[in-house]
Order: structure tokens, then sequence, then C-alpha cells
């Protein structure tokens, strides 16, 4: 032992010279790019600071940060406020400043400092960095020039202050209304001190420097402070402290254009990363609320809709719009249109009369039209003759209110359009519509991907090995997807229902060899019983096969077992398609597929493909819906899968449900659990999930299954026991599951003849059963079925068992994933589970219910 | 041979491997009179000076939108690779701070990435069961993505881990959730080999990390749930070269020791270890003293420095010790300092030169410090 940690140490470091190496000196060519630098600092010199979080920052925008200056003399006092100041102070402390001071009072000053200082370690706290780069500067400062020093501290105060303020001057020209203007005026005083042109940050240069400004506050930054000022710019040219908050409106155009500085400085790789940003990412986006259109503030999925139809408004901008659904009109209040864009889009309220503050008398859709349209109708030879109310549709067709025919086209003359443009008003996009589509599609699907992230509402749907969960998948494919899969995905489940064959009819031949020799060794005994004679031809049995198809049944065997079934067969599936099929008509097969209930890897399913083999092999074969919903295997062939949809219109029976609720994405992400291990290492990965859906197979009451440790348990209880352990698991508290029964019509069909007794955790299911029932009209009326009382049991062991973990209630809903009714049933409820989640006024109210709720499900168990 | 006397026989031969393990392990017990801090207190070695000063924050990445799981330097020491919770790819470049590429990935759900030796490709793993194979150098997509040049499939679980053969540019060695590890060649995506599984000395749980041997790239260790660590020769798939028991949870995290004769683990246990590869011994534990009722961190991610004589271990309490591996003192905490990660270290790497070390945390940011006194290099 002792020689070997002499190695050790040997190994970390022999000699006590160098007793650790931590890094090397570098001693190649020398390198062309930036080496950062590092300046020998005094730890107390450098203000560290914990990073606050954006929404706490904006709140501190609003903080006056200065107070107007008194007098001269303690005119150091403001710049206690800057980023510098902790420095500042220390050095002021240190006796430099005392002189200057020291009329002022010194014990003012120093208490108003102390105030500061908290202030300050608040206000710069994300600016670590920053900041420890300015103690750097501003001592230099001091050592060369005083008053430069001083100039700088007001700088940069002015920085803070006066660009918050110049933003609000620029808002509120720029947004029509002011209703972005969250930034409070700032006193002027200190405008004027900046030195015009000077960067924000080292407070050199002069105008004519090139400097990039951020776009929130408008600091403008040199060259050399750029990358230090804005960090690794997450959301784009923005200071560090600025990180978060919403955009200059007016700085919006500029938004994804990147300067010259920028180019220069990072490569142009590094440019399209942070113009992208800057572009696309959540902080800089048009906040739905200053958007009002109607006079109703946009939800985030009203903008959506707004931005991404054909024909979006150009430039929108906070501020009070007007939108006439039936035509697409669409201007500001109190003007005439400004543009058309997509009619019938479901944004804002609905429109009032004086939306454009018109006073002809004219109403077009319920809004009166200004002056100048009226005229342009005149041009357009529409009769206007004693203020009629007309609907205008989207293609220009117009009606009077309360008749029935169409009285013209207002687009019909070519003179029409030239008399809008003369006017300045808004004549329909020329683009054709498909056109305009795909291109915008393309503008906005990054813009869209951002929101999409919000909006999206994640189902995580799980279950245990064979509970169907797979199968509701690919049900919510079908169900919500207009293309459910896509070429390549058809292609690959064609492939594997093709191999799935082999894999069937091998099982089968396996089973066949074995009762073959069952049978055999059964009827040696029978014959050593009778004593007859041996020489009696011992190979007819019922399970025997002919020759040649033997030969090609040990060839399929032999593939399986040397694992090469995915590379052989969908070649050769064609080929052997006819011997196929004959082997699976031959009489031994089909006794032994009688008796598949003994082979426990068979599943039901294989009887429908085997029968359908020729048409199967064939290479045009396309796989029908219930195909491709029998197909096994499809999704283990990665561990997860992912489906995004909406919930279709129709699926809404009642009328109260708001329209947007429609544009609410779901996730669906179908997580394979077989492979992920039973140590749950990968479950904190979901931990952003809104609902758990989890799967179990109603019929495994009565299966066994093999248990990783080589015993054979009750399936229902490993099902159990993986539920137990995900609701138990610290990255669920809290999370709402909902229980899909699945395999109803196994159940159904299981319970009579097994009883569910059987499997140990349901050993008091004990039903109360009318004497009349079974085929009695009346009892079939009135009793529940036998199935559907072991769903209730099975459902309410589940409940108790939630119940005992987590003191809440969970969600329990019956289905047959291979019925489509049933699977949109379950889906539906998941979305209604969703939908009183975000009602539920808060938690503790939830526990309560759940015991009212326990009584109930109590009650209509026994009753 | 009847059923019933074959599982006898099975029993009585579980017993004696038992048995013999117990035998091994009291006898190593015996042998192993000191550790490593004890050996270097009785040689008047103490624990070097490391003052926070020592090493400085000077870049934190902001840009993921999700929990960051995992990171990688290049070899040519300035650009970082990041994989996070919003499915995305990170490229960075350490200097600048700024990203170079950012790339949707096809699932999600993504655990690790990892740099090619020539940094010109980067490997993403997770959920999918799959390894992904993302060349930077190719062409971008209409939404700006790269599309994956190669997908490494046929792991029956998630890939929890990968990191590329340090010689051999197209080798790549992945870990996964079906209880194997797997060696790749990235060129014609096939698997080379697969570590475990069907052979019964491989891991009996999903292997959570890998670490390639550097001075000797035939050589790796995985890190299991089984709360072992197995170190293989790439060439023998068949069984693992050495079997290292000790830790008693999830083995996290493994890694080299530098000079390739040792390796460090971390685990759910909250303790780091240090193992010798030829022995088998153990040869130190790095473990703070907890209260009964105390959480015990988990540790989640460790690096080794250049020297070795530092470990650098991120815990999921947000804390990032430094570690004497000589002494087994923590020389300083990086979850103290003010400027730290508010959330879960998830994973931590050193540059090749050593000079900076990058950590990723559950906080979506990265922060990257430098190492600045070159004294003491």
């Amino acid at each position: 032992m002792d020689r070997l940690l002499q190695a050790t140490l040997a190994a970390t470091g022999g000699s006590d010279a160098i007793d650790y190496a931590f890094a090397v000196e570098y001693i190649g060519p020398p390198v062309t790019y930036e080496i950062p630098q590092a300046i020998p600092i005094e730890i107390e010199r450098i203000p560290v600071a914990s990073v606050v979080s954006p929404a706490y920052l904006s709140d501190h925008m609003a903080l006056p940060v200065a107070q107007p200056l008194p007098s001269p003399t303690i005119l150091k006092q403001p710049a206690v406020t800057s980023p510098t100041s902790v420095i500042q102070n220390h050095i002021a402390a240190g006796g430099e400043l005392s002189g200057e001071v020291g009329s002022s009072g010194v014990v003012a000053f120093s208490n108003e400092l102390k105030l500061s200082e908290d202030f300050v370690n608040e206000r710069n706290s994300t600016e670590s960095d920053l900041s420890y780069d300015f103690g750097l500067q501003s001592s230099v400062f001091e050592e060369e020039e005083y008053d430069e020093d001083r100039d700088g501290e007001f700088g940069d105060q002015v920085r803070q202050a006066g660009a918050s303020f110049e933003g609000s001057v620029e808002t509120s020209g720029a947004a029509s209304f002011g209703v972005v203007s969250s930034y409070q005026g700032r006193n002027e005083e200190y405008v004027r001190m900046v030195k015009k042109g000077a960067c924000f940050r080292c407070l050199k240069g002069n105008r004519f420097t090139e400097k990039e400004a951020c776009v929130v506050c408008d600091a403008k930054y040199c060259s050399g402070c750029v990358l230090r000022a804005m960090g690794s710019m997450p959301e784009g040219r923005k200071c560090v402290s600025c990180i978060g908050s919403s955009v200059e409106e007016s700085k919006r155009e500029r938004l994804g254009k990147a300067s010259r500085i920028l180019k220069r400085l990072l490569s142009s790789l590094e440019v399209e990363q942070v113009m992208k940003a800057e572009k696309y990412c959540d902080a800089n986006q048009l906040r739905p609320e200053d958007v009002r259109v109607n006079g109703k503030a946009l939800t985030h999925e009203e903008i959506f809709v707004l931005q991404s139809c054909p024909c979006p408004p150009s430039r929108l901008k906070p501020g009070y719009y007007w939108y006439d659904k039936v035509s697409g009109f669409w201007g500001k209040i109190g003007y005439k249109p400004e543009r058309i864009i997509s009619a019938n889009l479901n944004v804002g309220g609905s429109i009032m009369r004086n939306a454009s503050n018109g006073n002809t008398g004219i109403l077009i859709n319920g809004r009166e039209i200004t002056k100048v349209e009226l005229q342009m109708l005149k041009w357009a030879g529409v009769q206007c003759a004693g203020s009629p109310h007309f609907w205008v549709n989207s293609d220009g067709t117009y009606q009077e209110e309360g008749q029935k025919n169409i009285k013209g086209q207002i687009w019909g003359r070519a003179r029409t359009k030239l008399v809008c443009s003369v006017l300045s008003l808004p004549f329909p996009p020329k683009a054709a519509k498909t056109f305009g589509e795909e291109v915008n599609i393309m503008l906005n699907r990054a813009v869209l991907d951002y929101i999409e992230q919000r909006t999206t509402q994640k189902l995580l749907l799980t279950g245990y090995y064979g509970s169907g969960s797979s199968t509701l998948f690919k049900q919510a494919k079908f169900l919500y997807k207009s293309t459910p899969f896509t070429e390549d995905e058809l292609q690959s489940i064609k492939l594997l229902i093709q191999t799935n064959i082999y894999r069937y009819l091998g099982i089968l031949l396996e089973g066949r060899e074995q009762f073959e020799e069952e049978y055999l060794a059964e009827r040696r005994k029978h014959q050593s019983y009778l004593s007859s004679s041996l020489d009696e031809p011992d190979s007819l049995t019922p399970y025997s096969i002919s020759p040649r198809l033997e030969a090609f049944g040990d060839w399929i065997l032999t593939a399986i077992a040397s694992g090469n079934l995915e590379a052989i067969f969908p070649a050769a599936a064609r080929e052997y398609a006819p011997l196929v099929e004959e082997l699976w008509h031959t009489s031994a097969i089909q006794v032994t597929y009688k008796r598949r209930t003994e082979l426990q890897s068979l599943p039901d399913v294989a009887c429908y493909f085997l029968d359908r083999v020729v048409e199967i092999s064939r290479v045009d074969y396309e796989p029908s819906k219930l195909e491709i919903l029998y197909a096994e295997g499809m999704s283990s062939l990665n561990g997860l899968a992912c489906t995004e949809f909406f919930y279709p219109q129709s699926d809404f029976g009642e009328s109260d449900i708001s329209d947007q609720d429609t544009q609410l994405r779901y996730q669906l992400m179908r997580l394979h659990t077989e492979g992920l291990g039973d140590k749950l290492k990968w479950v904190d990965m979901f931990a952003d999930v809104q609902l758990v859906v989890f799967c179990i197979a109603g019929s495994d009451y009565a299966d066994v299954c093999e248990t990783p440790d080589g015993k054979f348990a009750n399936k229902m209880m490993e099902g159990a026991k993986l539920f137990e352990s995900l609701v138990s698991h610290p990255t669920f508290h809290g999370m709402d599951f909902l229980l899909v029964l699945n395999k109803f019509d196994l159940l159904d069909k299981m319970v009579e003849s097994s009883q569910l007794a059987n499997c140990e955790w349901f050993n008091d299911f004990d039903p109360v059963v009318s004497r009349h029932s079974g085929k009695n009209s009346r009892g079939a009326n009135n009793c529940a079925t036998m199935g559907q009382m072991a769903f209730h049991y099975i459902a309410l062991k589940f409940k108790r068992l939630f119940f005992s973990l987590t003191r809440r209630k969970l969600y329990v809903a019956l289905a047959n994933s291979l019925d489509s009714d049933s699977a949109g049933a379950a889906f539906r409820y998941a979305r209604e589970i969703l939908k009183w989640k975000e009602e539920m006024p808060s938690p503790d109210e939830d526990t309560l219910n759940t015991t009212d709720m326990y009584s109930t499900d109590l009650g209509s168990y026994s009753g | 041979m009847s059923v019933a006397e074959l599982k006898e026989r099975h029993v009585t031969a579980t017993e004696t491997v038992n048995a013999l393990r117990e035998r091994l392990t009291q006898r190593r017990q015996l042998l192993l009179d000191t550790d490593v801090s004890t050996y270097a207190r009785n040689h008047g070695k103490t624990a070097i000076s490391f003052s926070p000063t020592d090493l400085v924050c000077c870049r934190t990445l902001q840009g993921h939108t999700g929990k960051v799981y995992s990171l990688d330097w290049t070899q040519e020491r300035n650009r970082i690779v990041s994989a996070s919770q919003d499915g995305r790819f990170i490229v960075w470049n350490a200097l600048t701070s700024q990203k170079t590429h950012a790339t949707k990935l096809p699932c999600a759900y993504v655990m690790t990435c990892a740099f090619s030796r020539s940094g010109q490709s980067v490997a993403c793993g997770g959920l999918d069961s799959a390894c992904s194979i993302f060349n930077l150098n190719s062409q971008v997509d209409r939404d700006g993505n790269i599309p994956p040049s190669r997908v490494l499939t046929g792991h029956k679980g998630y890939v929890s881990c990968c990191q590329f053969v340090p010689d051999q540019e197209f080798h790549l060695i992945t870990s996964s959730g079906d209880q194997t590890c797997g060696l790749w060649d990235v060129t014609t995506g096939q698997r080379i080999s697969v570590f475990g599984g069907e052979f019964p000395s491989g891991h009996t749980s999903d292997v959570l990390s890998v670490s390639v041997n550097t001075s000797n790239s035939n050589m790796f260790v995985s890190g299991s749930c089984d709360a072992t660590a197995r170190v293989w020769d790439t060439r023998i798939a068949s069984r693992p070269v050495r079997t290292y028991y000790g830790h008693t949870g999830d083995v996290n995290t493994v890694k080299f020791f530098p000079d390739g004769q040792r390796f460090g683990t971390g685990s759910d246990d909250g303790t780091c270890r240090l193992f010798d590869m030829k022995t088998g011994h153990q040869l130190q534990i790095y473990s703070q003293q907890y209260g009964e009722n105390d959480d015990i961190p988990c540790v989640k991610s460790i690096a080794f420095s250049i020297s070795g004589r530092l470990l650098f271990a991120g815990y999921s309490n947000g804390d990032c010790y430094v570690w004497d591996t000589l002494l087994a003192e923590v020389v300083l905490n990086l979850g103290s300092l003010q400027n730290s990660h508010e959330g879960t270290i998830s994973c931590l790497g050193l540059s090749s030169d050593g000079s900076a070390l990058c950590t990723g945390s559950y906080d979506k940011k990265l922060k990257v410090s430098y190492h600045f006194l070159s004294s003491k290099t």
C-alpha cells in the first residue's frame, strides 16, 4: 500500500517546489486572438454580488436612482449610485477626497454612503463582471486625472437615468398611445452632463467613434467595452442588467440587423447566433397586452394568430387598433383603415361604431366610415345615398344590411385600386394567397417556436410494459394529427409489420415443436401402459408438418436465434409470403395457435397479421390504420416518442369553452419504461410536465411477468410498483396523475373466466352480484356488469394507493386503446383535468375535495 | 440433468461466489493499512491554500432556456459545447462568451454531449436511446438547425453519457440505461462492440457515466446504478477488466486521473472516491460530515486538475467543492462564492490546458472560471 501511495504522490506532484499544477505555462507559438488579461486585483475591490432575477430588475428600473444635487460640494454623493461607487467610496474614505468633502460635513456624508451602499449592492448585482472591470477603469482614471473621474461617475450614472429618460420620450412618440411607456421620466439635468458621444462604460471616445447601443436602455458602448457590458448576449444587444426587459419600441426595427462593430468583434457564426437570439427570443417579442384590438388587450395566442396569418398587419407596434373581422380592414383607433389583413381572425373584441371616428353615417360591417372611404366608395360605383349600412366581405363583395343579394364587388374595377392609392387607402394585397402563406410560414416559424414553448401543455404518457400506452399514443396521432405518420415513418412501420410476421411465426413454430414433443412423450407413456408394439410410426401427430415446411421453419428459427431477423426478412418477405401462408394454414400450426394461451409471448394480433401475410408482404403494401394500431414494437424502437397536437374544434361539446383554448398546444410524450431502468434516473427531466398519464392494462391482473431478478410476479403488481415509484418520486411532487385503465374489453371478458382475486392485491374483491344477473334483461339494465365492477374496484385500489402516498386525488379513466372513441375520451378527460388545474383556487381545497370524492366513489362502487 | 438439479447447483455456485467475494473484501481490508490522506499527513504534506481569488468567474454563458445537463471542452481549449433541457446544444466561444452554433435536437430530452477530438463534430445522446452526431461544418437547414450527420441507434435504453476516444477521431464510447456500454464507429454508424448486457459480468443496472483513459485509450471506466465502477478494455468486450466496489449509492460520474493509473468516482451517497486501477484498492474517500437528518447531496460531476492535485466536484445542492486529492480536504467551495450558481451543478469540465473550469447548472447558466495566479501553476 505504501508503495502504491508513493506512486500516487509522485503523480500528484513529487517535488515540493511545484506543489500542484492547475495549469501549465503556455509555450506555443504566439496566438492570434486576444487573450483575456489578468490584472492583479485586491480582493476587497471586487464587488461581488449575487445575480438577481429579471423580474426584480424590471421593478428596479422604475426606482429613481439619482437625486438632484443641491450644492457642488457634495457632488460626490449621487455618484454613489453608479456601479463603480463601491470602489469610489472606498477611495473616498481612504482620504483622497477628504479635503474636498470637508466643508459639507464628513459625518453626514458617510451616513449617506452607508445607505446607498446597500442600494448599490442590490442595483448592480448582475453586473459583477462589469463592475469589476469598472473598478479597474476608474482607479486608473483616478491616478491620471481627478476631473475626468468625476465626470465619469456622472456619465455612468446618467447612463442609467438618462437612457431611461430618452427611452420614454421615444416610446411615447412611437407607441401611438403610450401604452408601453413604463419608464418614469428622469431629471433632465443629467442628460446634459453626459459627455456627448462618449462610451457609457469607459467614458472615452467622441461621437465619431463607432459604438453599439443597448436595445433596451440605449446605453452606447465602444468596441472595447461592448463584449464586457453585454456578456454572452442571450437576448441580443442588451446590457447585462437589461436582460429580460423588453426592447424599446423605436429599436424594434433594428432587431436582427448586425452592425459593423459586432461583425468586427465577433466571428460571423457568433454574430449570426446573436442576431438570431435578438430577433426571436421571448423577451424581445411584442408584448401582447400592449396591443389592443377593438378595445381588448390581446393574449399570447391571439397575437400569435395575428402574426402568423397569411396577411399580417405590417410593423405591428403597441397601440390601440380596430379590426373588422368580416372584411379584414385594419387601422388605428380613430383613423381610416390602414391595411387589409386576413379576415375572420379570432382576435380582440367586437368592432365599435366609432372605431375610425367617421361621421358619414354610412356603416360598413358596423363601423361608421370616414369621408375618405366614402369618396372611394363613390368612385368604386357604390350607391351611397341615404346613408346605407353595408356588409363587406373579405373578397370585396358587398350587400346592404337586411338584404340577401350581393350588390357588387368593390374591387371589381381596376380604377378603384388607383383611387385607393391616391387616397392612401388600403386595397387587398396582390400576392396570391398560396404564395403569401408559404412566405409567411417560413418567416414566422422561428418566432412561433418561441411562442409555442410557452403555450404548450405537456403530457407524459407512460405505463408498464404491455399496458397499451404506445397504442394510446398512436391513437392520439390518428385523432389529432392531419398526417399521423410521415412517409418515412410509414416505411419503417411497414418493415416492422413485415418482420413481425416472421417473429410470430417463429413463436408458433417453437410452440409446435414443444407441443409435438409433449404429445409424443404422452403417447409413449400411453403406449408403454398399453405395452403395444413400438414399431408404429410415431411421427404422425397433429403437430407434424411436411419436411419442406419444416426446413423452412427451421431456417426462420435459426435466423431469429442468430438475431438478424431485421436484416433478412423485409427484403425476403415477398419471396416467402406464399410459403408463410401455407405454413399458417397447415393444421399443425392452427392447432398450435388454438393453444396460444400457453405461448406467453404470442400476442393476440398475430392471427390478424398472419391471415393477411400475402397482402402484407407485397412491395406496395401500405399499412392501414388498424394495422398500425395493431403493430407492435413501434415506439419501442426509440425510448421516447413525442407528438404535438391541438384538440380539434369539434371536440368541444359545450359552447362555453372560450375560443382561445383551441390554440393551446398539447405535447404528448410517450415514454417507454422498458430500458429506462428501475432507478428512474431520467424523471427529473420531466419536471415541467403538467400531467402524467399512466397506463395500466386491466387484463394484467391475470398475467405474470419476469422481474429483473429472475422471479415471476404478477404483472398488475409490477405495474402498481412502477406507478408507486413514479408517484412518490420527488420530481413529481404535487403532480396530477391520470390513470388510464386500458384494455377494458379484455378485462370484461376475462373477469368472467378468471377471478380478480387471482392477484393478491385484489383478494378482497367481493362484488354484489344479483342472483338474477346474467342474460336477464332486468339485471343487465340495472346492474353493472362484472367488468365494470372490476374496473371500479381496481380504480379504487389505485386511488387509495395514490391517496396514501400524496393525500391527493387520482384521476382515473377507462379506455380501450384500440377503440378510437374511448382513447379520444381519455384524452379529452386529460384536457379537462388540465383545465380544472388552472381553475383550481388552491391546493388546500383540493385536499378537502379529495375526501368527498372518496366517499362518493365508495358509494358508487358498493351501489 | 434436471432443472431442479441445475437450480441447486446455481444456488451453491452463487453462495460460493459470495463467500469468496466476502473473503476478498476482508483480505483487502486487512491489507489496507492507510489511505492517501493519512500517508500524506505522515509525510508532512499540508493542504494547499486556495483562496476564492485564485479561481475567478470571468464569463457567464447565458442562452439556454432549460437546465444545463452536460458540457464538454474542445482540445483547442476555447470552445465549449453544452446541452440543455430546452432541447438544444450550443457551442460557445469561451473567450468572447458568444455562441457559434445553436441547434435544436431531434429529441429534446438530451443527457449528454461531447466534442470530437478535432472539434468538428458534436455527439449528443438522451432519452431517445440514440446518439446523434452533428458535423458543425455542415449546412444548416431552413430553421437554422444543423441536421444530424449520423444517428447511432442500437441502445435499448437512454444514452446517459458519451465520449470520443482521444486518439481515434471516429470512435465513440457511450453508456446507456440498458446496462451496457457501446463502442461505435461514427463514420459507418455501426456499433463495434457492446460491453455488458448479456454477459453476466457486466453492470447489473443503468450505466450512467464513462471516461476514457487518456494515456491508454483502450481502457475506459464506467459507473453505474449498481454502485460499482468497472474498467473495460475495448478489445475485450466480454467481461470487464475489474469491478470496483465501495460506493453505497448510484455512481453518477467517473473520471480518469490524469496519469491514467487511477480514477475518481462520484456517487449519490455523497462521496467521491479514488480507486487504483492495478490493485483495485480504494485509495481515498472524499466526503463531508453530515448530520443524521441532513439531506446528503449527490455528487453530480467531477473533474481533476491537470496535475491531479485538485478534484472539482459538483453537488446536487449547488455546492462545488475543490478537494485537495492528497489530504482529502476541501480547499474551496465555489458554491459559497457570491456569484455562484443557484441550482444543482450538473456538469463541470476543465479546458484541455487546465487553465479554465466550466460549470453548468440547473439554473440554465454556465460559468467559466479562469485560474489567474501563474505562480502556483
